[in-house]
C-alpha cells in the first residue's frame, strides 16, 4: 500500500554514458541487477522510500538520465526541478572521472537559482582489479567540491543503499535546518500527506472498488 | 484525483474489460493533473502506467482498445506541456514502439488516429526531441519511415498529414538525422513521390485535354479541385529542398557529400516533368503535336522555379548553383522521351527536344556535365528501382552513364530513331560497373574543365558532344525563341504568363550563372559597360502591355505586372534607366494608349457585353465569372464594371512604370495626400475662416462645444487655442467624402453627420469615426451649415475630378475651343472634355454615339464618374438659375478661392499663380457647365492653356496647404444651386464613393505595386451596386 512519508526528494543521477545510472537505481529500487541493459534513451524514472530515522520516511524520486551527449539538452531540463543527485563515474574508467568536473558545472548552470546536493559516486567497485580511478583522488575530488565520495558496486549491492540514504540524510538536514525551503513552483522537494486522511480514503475506495466488480 | 487514479491502476491490474474506460480517465486526469498538480503525473510515473498502455497494445486487444489508445496518447502529446513530462513520455523508445508496432491500417479509425499520433509527435519534434526518434547508432527513424510509407494513401487527409510529418521533420536542424534522411530515404521515398506526382500530372493533364475539347463550361467543381490536389506535391517536394538547403549550407564539413545528396532529391524533381511532358507528347503527336505541352509543362515550371530559386538566396556557395539546373534538367531529360514516341512523325519533335535541350546547355556551360548528371537519376530510380532500395551512391553514376548515352546519341544524330527507353536503361545497367566511378571522376573533371572554359560549351569528354556544339551556336537561341514566341499573347495570355513566371524566376534565382543571364542578357545585375539589353525580349514586354491596352485585351493583370516587374528589372542599371529611346518611346505609346483605355472607359463607350470566358485557375482556361472565386488579376474581366477597373489598373501599372523609367517622382498620386490633410491636434489660424458654433452630441451622450470649419477635402471640429487668438486646435478632422448629413426631423437647429473611415477593404462594413449629432445655436446656423458642408463636398469632388482628368491629360481646356461653338447647349456642353477626345482620336465625332453614350449611363462606374460631375450642374441648372448667375456664381466663388488662397499664410506661391491656378480651377470646373458666357469662357481659356501646362508638369495642382478656405461668398452668391445638391443625397454619396474608390486605387498602386488594389476595384463593385 501506499506508505507514508515525509518529505518527497527529487534526485537526479548523472554521470556519463555506461558508468551504471541505471544498474545503480535498478539496484536502489528494485533490487536486482540486470547483466545486460539497453542504454537508456532520454530519461526514465524510479521512486523509493527510504527511512532515514525510525517513523520519518522519505520518498524518493528519482530520474535516470541518458548519458549520451545527445541527450544532454533532454536531461538538462530535470536539474531545476532536482533538490539532490548522485554523480557516478566509473573507477575502471578513467575517461569518466575526468568529466565529473563538466557534469558538475553543468548542473551547476542549470539548476538555477535552486542548489542540488551532490554525491560524487565512484561505480562498479566490485572491478577493483581494474581500477583506473584510486580512492584516494577521488575522495580530493569530492573533497574539492565540497560533496561526500562513496563507491559503490548495483552488481554486488556495496553502498548502494549507503549512497543513497546519504544523501537523503544530508538533504534532510538541509531542510530541517531551513537551508532548502520547500518552495511553489518548485519539485525538488515536498512536503508528505498527513497520514490519516490517506489511509482512510483509501480504505473506503477500495470497499468501493470491490462492490462494483 | 489521486484516489481515482489509484481506483485506474487496480482494474487496470485486475483485467481487461474496464480497459478502455480506464485509458480515457486516465487520460483526462493526467492531462488535468499535468496543467493543475504536477503530483499526479508523479504518480502515472511512480506507477509506470506508460508501461501498461504498451502491454496492452501487445495484447491484440482488438481495434476498439488501439483506437482508444491512440487517441489517448494523441490527446497526452498534445497536451502535455511541460518539458520533462514530454521527455518522460518520449524516452525508452515506447513511443518506437507503439509507431513501429503493426496496427490494423486498413481500419480506417485506427489509420486516422495513427497518423493523427504521428503528426502530434512530429509537432513535438525539435533539435533535442529528434534523440529520441532517430537513433543515430542503429540509424533507425522509425517515425519518418513509417510515416512516409502512407504518401500516398488514397485518403486525402493522410496524404497532408504525411506532408505534414514529412516537413516537421524536415524543419529539425539535424545534421545526422537529415544526413540519414538524405542518404537512407531519399532516393526511394522521393522517387515514389515523384512518380505518383507524374501520374497525378497524367490524370490532369487528361483533364486539360479533356477540356480543351468539350464546352469550358461544362466545368465541374470536382475538376477545379484537382489541380489543387495535383499540384500540392510539386511544392511539397520543393520545401523540403527548401528547407534542407539551409540546413546544409551551415555546415562546412558536409559541403563536400552534399552535391551527391542534394542532387539526389533534387534530381528526383525532373520526373513529373518528364512523365508530364511525355504525357502530354504521346497522346497528342496523333493530333496536334505540340499543342499541349506547352500548357502542361510551363506551369510546374514556373511554379517550381520560384520554390527552388528562394534557396540559393540564403547561400551563394557555388554548390548551390547545380540547384537550378537540376531544376532545368527536365528539358534536358525530354530529349529520351520525344525519342521514345514511337511515332512516325517525330520530325516535329526532333527539333523540340533540340531547342530545349541545347539552349540550356548554353545556358549553363559549366554545370552542362552537371546536369544530364542530375538530370537522369530519378529516371533509373524509378525504372530500376521503385521498389529496390540501393545505395544512392550508385545512382549518380548509373545515371551518368546514361546521360552520356543520351548525350551521344544527340550528338550522333539529330534525325536518327533512339532507341527506346528500355534499351536505354539497360544500356545504363549494362555498364553501370567498376568504371563508372572513374566515369564520374572525368566527368567531375570535365565539369572542372567546363567552368573554367565557359566558352565551349560541351566538350573535352566526349567528342561527339563537341561536333555537335558547333551546331547549337545557333540552335542556343531557339529556346529562347520559343519562349519569346510565346509571349505573344494575341489569343491570350495563357503561356504569356508562365513564361514571364518562369523568365521572372530564372533572373531572380541567383543560383545561375550571371555569365550565362548576362547571354540571355536577363541578368539581374547587368554590368555598367555593357549596357545593352534583349532587344527582343523588351520588345515583347512592351508588346504585352499595348495588347494589354486594348479594350478588349485577353491579356491578364497579373501579366501585365509581371511584365512591368520584368522590364523594370532589365532596364534599370543602378537607377539609370538605359532604355533605348524608341523603347521607351513604345512604352509610351503604351501608356498612352492605356490613358486612351481608360478614358474610353471614364467616357463609356457601349461595350458589347460579351461575357468573355475566364480562366477558371491559372492551370485551367476554362470559363468563369467572378463567382468562381478566382482573384481578379487572374482573370479576364467581365462585365463593364471589371473592364473599368481593369483599365484603371493598367493605367496606375504602366503609368508607374514609364514615371520609374524616366525617374521623375510621382507628383499626383495619389490623389489625396496624408500630409496634406488636417489632423487631430494641429493647431491652425481660423482668422479668416468662418467658423460656426455648435455643440457635439456623440452617440453615447457626450456633449461638447465645437467650432465648426470647412477645408477643401475635410471638415474639422475646432477648440479655440488657449495661448493665440483667432487659432484653433483640431479635435476632429474628417474626410468630406466620406460624410453623410441628415436633417434632425423634430429639430431644426440639428443635423446628423457621420463620417466613415475610408473603407481598407472593399467588403469590410463602411465604420463610421464620427456619428454625432450637431446642435447649433439657431435655425439659420444649421443651414448654413449643412450647405457649407454640401458645398465643400462638392468643392472636394470638383478637387478630385480635376486631377483626376489632370491626371488623364483630359484635354479640358481646348475642348471649349473646339467644341464650344454650333452645338447644342445640354447635351454636349456636358461632354465636352469626351467629346474633345473622341474627336482626336477619331477625327470625327458622331453626335449619335455620343447620345447613346449617355443614354447607358448607369451601367458602368466609369460613367458615375463622369456623372457626378455631371450631376450637379444637371440639378443646377435644371433647377433652373439662369446660366448666367451660376456663372456669376462661380466667377464670385472663384474670388473667394483666390482670396482665401492669398491670405493663408502658408501658401507659397504668388499671387498670379494663384490666381490662374484657381481661375483654372475654375474653368476645368465650370467650363463645360454653361456655354452661354462664350467669350468670357474663350478669352479664359486662351489664357489658360500655358497655364494648363504647367498644371499637369508640375503638381500645383496638387492640394496646397491650405487649411481654410472660405465658402461663404459663394455660398451667398449661389445658395439655390447648392439647396439643390443637397436634395440629391443618393447622387451624391455616389459620386463620392466613385471618388473614393479613385484615388485608392492609385494610394495602393504606388506602395504595393499596384498588387493589392483589389481595393479600389471592388469600391467601385460596391459603388456601382449601390447606384
Amino acid at each position: 500500500m501506499e506508505a507514508i512519508w515525509l518529505y518527497q526528494f527529487r534526485l537526479i543521477v548523472i554521470g556519463d554514458s555506461t558508468v551504471g545510472k541505471s544498474c545503480l537505481i535498478r539496484r536502489f529500487t528494485e533490487g536486482r541487477f540486470a547483466q545486460v541493459s539497453d542504454p537508456t534513451v532520454g530519461v526514465d524514472f524510479f521512486s523509493r522510500l527510504v527511512e532515514i530515522e525510525p517513523g520519518k520516511r522519505i520518498k524518493l524520486q528519482i530520474w535516470d538520465t541518458a548519458g549520451q551527449e545527445r541527450f544532454r539538452s533532454i536531461t538538462r531540463a530535470y536539474y531545476r526541478n532536482s533538490v539532490g543527485g548522485l554523480l557516478l563515474f566509473d573507477i575502471t574508467n578513467r575517461r569518466s572521472f575526468q568529466n565529473v568536473h563538466e557534469w558538475l558545472e553543468e548542473a551547476k548552470a542549470h539548476v538555477q537559482p535552486y542548489q542540488i546536493v551532490f554525491v560524487l559516486v565512484g561505480h562498479k567497485c566490485d572491478l577493483d582489479t581494474q581500477r583506473q580511478v584510486t580512492r584516494h583522488e577521488a575522495d580530493k575530488l569530492a573533497t574539492a567540491y565540497g560533496m561526500r565520495y562513496i563507491e559503490t558496486s548495483a552488481r554486488d549491492a556495496i553502498n548502494v543503499e549507503k549512497a543513497f540514504t546519504d544523501l537523503t540524510r544530508d538533504i534532510y538536514e538541509l531542510v530541517r535546518k531551513g537551508e532548502i525551503n520547500i518552495q511553489e513552483g518548485w519539485e525538488g522537494v515536498k512536503s508528505g500527506f498527513v497520514p490519516n486522511v490517506v489511509h482512510s480514503s483509501e480504505e473506503v475506495i477500495k470497499s468501493d472498488r470491490r462492490c462494483l466488480c | 484525483m489521486y484516489h481515482v487514479l489509484m481506483k485506474n491502476t487496480t482494474v487496470t491490474d485486475l483485467n481487461r474489460n474496464l480497459l478502455v474506460e480506464t485509458i480515457r480517465s486516465i487520460t483526462e486526469i493526467l492531462i488535468w493533473g499535468d496543467q493543475n498538480d504536477s503530483s499526479v503525473f508523479d504518480f502515472f510515473l511512480e506507477k509506470n502506467m506508460f508501461v501498461f498502455f504498451l502491454n496492452i497494445l501487445q495484447q491484440k486487444s482488438g481495434r476498439y482498445i488501439c483506437g482508444q489508445l491512440l487517441q489517448t496518447l494523441n490527446m497526452l502529446f498534445e497536451n502535455i506541456n511541460h518539458e520533462t513530462s514530454l521527455y518522460y513520455l518520449l524516452s525508452n523508445n515506447h513511443v518506437n514502439s507503439i509507431i513501429i508496432h503493426k496496427f490494423d491500417f486498413s481500419d480506417e479509425e485506427i489509420m486516422g488516429y495513427y497518423i493523427c499520433f504521428l503528426k502530434t509527435l512530429s509537432v513535438k519534434l525539435n533539435n533535442h526531441t529528434v534523440h529520441f526518434f532517430y537513433n543515430e547508432h542503429t540509424n533507425d527513424f522509425a517515425l519518418y519511415t513509417e510515416a512516409i510509407k502512407f504518401f500516398n494513401h488514397p485518403e486525402h487527409m493522410v496524404r497532408v498529414a504525411v506532408r505534414n510529418i514529412t516537413l516537421n521533420i524536415y524543419k529539425v536542424n539535424n545534421q545526422p538525422m537529415l544526413h540519414y534522411i538524405r542518404d537512407k530515404t531519399a532516393v526511394p521515398y522521393f522517387s515514389n513521390l515523384v512518380w505518383f506526382i507524374g501520374i497525378h500530372i497524367i490524370e490532369l493533364d487528361k483533364c486539360v485535354q479533356t477540356d480543351e475539347d468539350s464546352l469550358p463550361q461544362l466545368i465541374s467543381p470536382q475538376f477545379i479541385s484537382l489541380p489543387s490536389i495535383h499540384l500540392s506535391p510539386p511544392i511539397h517536394l520543393s520545401l523540403p529542398i527548401h528547407l534542407s538547403l539551409p540546413h546544409s549550407s551551415l555546415s562546412p564539413p558536409f559541403i563536400s557529400p552534399l552535391p551527391i545528396h542534394l542532387s539526389l532529391p533534387h534530381s528526383s524533381l525532373s520526373p513529373p516533368f518528364i512523365l508530364l511532358l511525355h504525357s502530354s507528347l504521346s497522346p497528342h503527336s496523333s493530333l496536334s503535336p505540340i499543342h499541349l505541352s506547352p500548357h502542361s509543362s510551363l506551369p510546374p515550371h514556373s511554379s517550381l522555379f520560384p520554390f527552388i530559386s528562394l534557396s540559393p538566396f540564403i547561400s551563394s556557395l557555388p554548390i548551390h548553383l547545380s540547384i537550378p539546373h537540376s531544376s532545368l534538367s527536365p528539358f534536358i531529360s525530354l530529349s529520351p522521351f520525344i525519342s521514345l514516341s514511337p511515332h512516325s512523325s517525330l520530325s516535329p519533335f526532333i527539333s523540340l527536344p533540340h531547342f530545349i535541350s541545347l539552349p540550356h546547355s548554353s545556358l549553363s556551360p559549366p554545370f552542362i556535365s552537371l546536369s544530364p548528371f542530375i538530370s537522369l537519376s530519378p529516371i533509373s530510380s524509378i525504372s530500376l528501382s521503385l521498389q529496390l532500395i540501393s545505395p544512392p551512391f550508385l545512382h549518380p553514376p548509373e545515371t551518368l552513364e546514361k546521360s552520356l548515352e543520351i548525350n551521344r546519341q544527340r550528338g550522333r544524330k539529330k534525325f536518327q530513331k533512339r532507341p527506346n527507353y528500355k534499351n536505354l536503361g539497360e544500356d545504363g545497367e549494362e555498364e553501370k560497373g567498376p568504371d563508372d566511378e572513374i566515369e564520374m571522376v572525368i566527368m567531375e573533371k570535365s565539369k572542372a574543365e567546363n567552368s573554367m572554359f565557359c566558352v565551349t560549351e560541351q566538350n573535352t569528354t566526349d567528342e561527339e558532344k563537341s561536333a555537335a556544339a558547333g551546331a547549337q551556336d545557333s540552335q542556343n537561341r531557339l529556346f529562347l525563341d520559343m519562349v519569346y514566341n510565346t509571349l505573344e499573347c494575341t489569343e491570350n495570355d495563357y503561356f504569356a504568363l508562365f513564361v514571364l513566371c518562369l523568365l521572372y524566376a530564372m533572373s531572380h534565382n541567383t543560383g545561375i550563372d550571371p555569365v550565362k543571364l548576362e547571354k540571355i542578357q536577363l541578368s539581374l545585375h547587368t554590368s555598367k559597360e555593357n549596357l545593352t539589353y534583349s532587344h527582343v525580349l523588351v520588345e515583347k514586354l512592351i508588346r504585352i502591355m499595348s495588347q494589354a491596352t486594348q479594350i478588349d485585351g485577353k491579356v491578364r493583370l497579373a501579366t501585365l505586372e509581371l511584365a512591368c516587374l520584368l522590364l523594370k528589372q532589365l532596364v534599370m542599371v543602378d537607377r539609370d534607366c538605359i532604355i533605348k529611346d524608341i523603347h521607351l518611346a513604345c512604352l509610351e505609346g503604351a501608356r498612352e494608349e492605356s490613358v486612351h483605355l481608360l478614358r474610353h472607359s471614364y467616357k463609356n463607350k457601349p461595350l458589347n457585353v460579351e461575357h468573355l470566358m475566364m480562366d477558371e485557375s491559372i492551370l485551367l482556361p476554362p470559363t468563369g465569372t467572378p463567382l468562381t472565386g478566382i482573384e481578379f488579376v487572374k482573370r479576364l474581366p467581365c462585365g463593364d464594371v471589371e473592364r473599368t477597373r481593369r483599365a484603371i489598373r493598367v493605367f496606375f501599372m504602366l503609368r508607374s512604370l514609364s514615371l520609374q523609367l524616366r525617374k521623375e517622382p510621382e507628383t499626383q498620386l495619389p490623389l489625396t495626400r496624408e500630409e496634406d490633410l488636417i489632423k487631430t491636434d494641429d493647431v491652425l489660424d481660423l482668422n479668416n475662416s468662418d467658423l460656426i458654433a455648435c455643440s457635439v452630441v456623440t452617440k453615447d451622450g457626450e456633449q461638447v462645444q465645437r467650432f465648426l470649419a470647412v477645408d477643401i477635402y475635410q471638415m474639422s471640429l475646432v477648440e479655440p487655442d488657449s495661448k493665440r487668438l483667432g487659432w484653433g486646435v483640431v479635435k476632429f478632422a474628417g474626410l468630406l467624402q466620406d460624410m453623410q448629413v441628415t436633417g434632425v426631423e423634430d429639430d431644426s437647429r440639428a443635423l446628423n453627420i457621420t463620417i466613415h473611415k475610408p473603407a481598407s477593404t472593399p467588403h469590410s462594413m463602411p465604420f463610421p469615426i464620427l456619428q454625432a449629432t450637431f446642435i447649433f445655436s439657431d435655425h439659420i446656423r444649421c443651414i448654413i451649415a449643412k450647405q457649407r458642408l454640401a458645398k465643400g463636398r462638392i468643392q472636394a469632388r470638383r478637387m478630385k475630378m480635376q486631377k483626376i482628368s489632370a491626371l488623364l491629360d483630359l484635354p479640358v481646356q481646348p475642348s471649349t475651343e473646339v467644341m464650344g461653338f454650333g452645338h447644342p447647349f445640354q447635351s454636349t456642353s456636358q461632354h465636352l472634355p469626351f467629346r474633345f477626345y473622341e474627336q482626336s482620336r477619331r477625327g470625327l465625332s458622331d453626335v449619335t454615339v455620343q447620345h447613346s453614350v449617355f443614354s447607358s449611363v448607369d451601367k458602368v462606374p466609369g460613367f458615375a464618374v463622369a456623372q457626378c460631375i455631371n450631376q450637379p450642374d444637371v440639378s443646377s441648372s435644371a433647377s433652373s438659375p439662369p446660366s448666367s448667375s451660376s456663372s456669376s456664381g462661380s466667377t464670385g466663388h472663384c474670388d473667394s478661392v483666390t482670396a482665401s488662397l492669398t491670405s493663408t499664410p502658408s501658401t507659397i506661391q504668388s499671387p498670379s499663380d494663384d490666381a490662374s491656378v484657381s481661375d483654372l480651377t475654375q474653368l476645368a470646373l465650370h467650363s463645360h457647365i454653361e456655354p452661354s458666357n462664350e467669350c468670357a469662357r474663350t478669352k479664359r481659356s486662351s489664357i489658360k492653356i500655358p497655364d494648363m501646362e504647367i498644371a499637369n508638369l508640375a503638381p500645383s495642382l496638387t492640394p496646397a496647404p491650405q487649411p481654410t478656405i472660405s465658402l461663404i461668398s459663394s455660398e451667398n452668391t449661389d445658395p439655390l444651386s447648392v439647396e439643390s445638391l443637397t436634395l440629391v443625397p443618393p447622387v451624391d454619396s455616389n459620386s463620392i464613393h466613385t471618388y473614393s474608390c479613385i484615388f485608392q486605387v492609385p494610394l495602393e498602386s504606388e506602395c504595393s505595386n499596384g498588387t493589392e488594389d483589389e481595393t479600389g476595384d471592388c469600391t467601385i463593385v460596391t459603388n456601382f451596386s449601390v447606384q
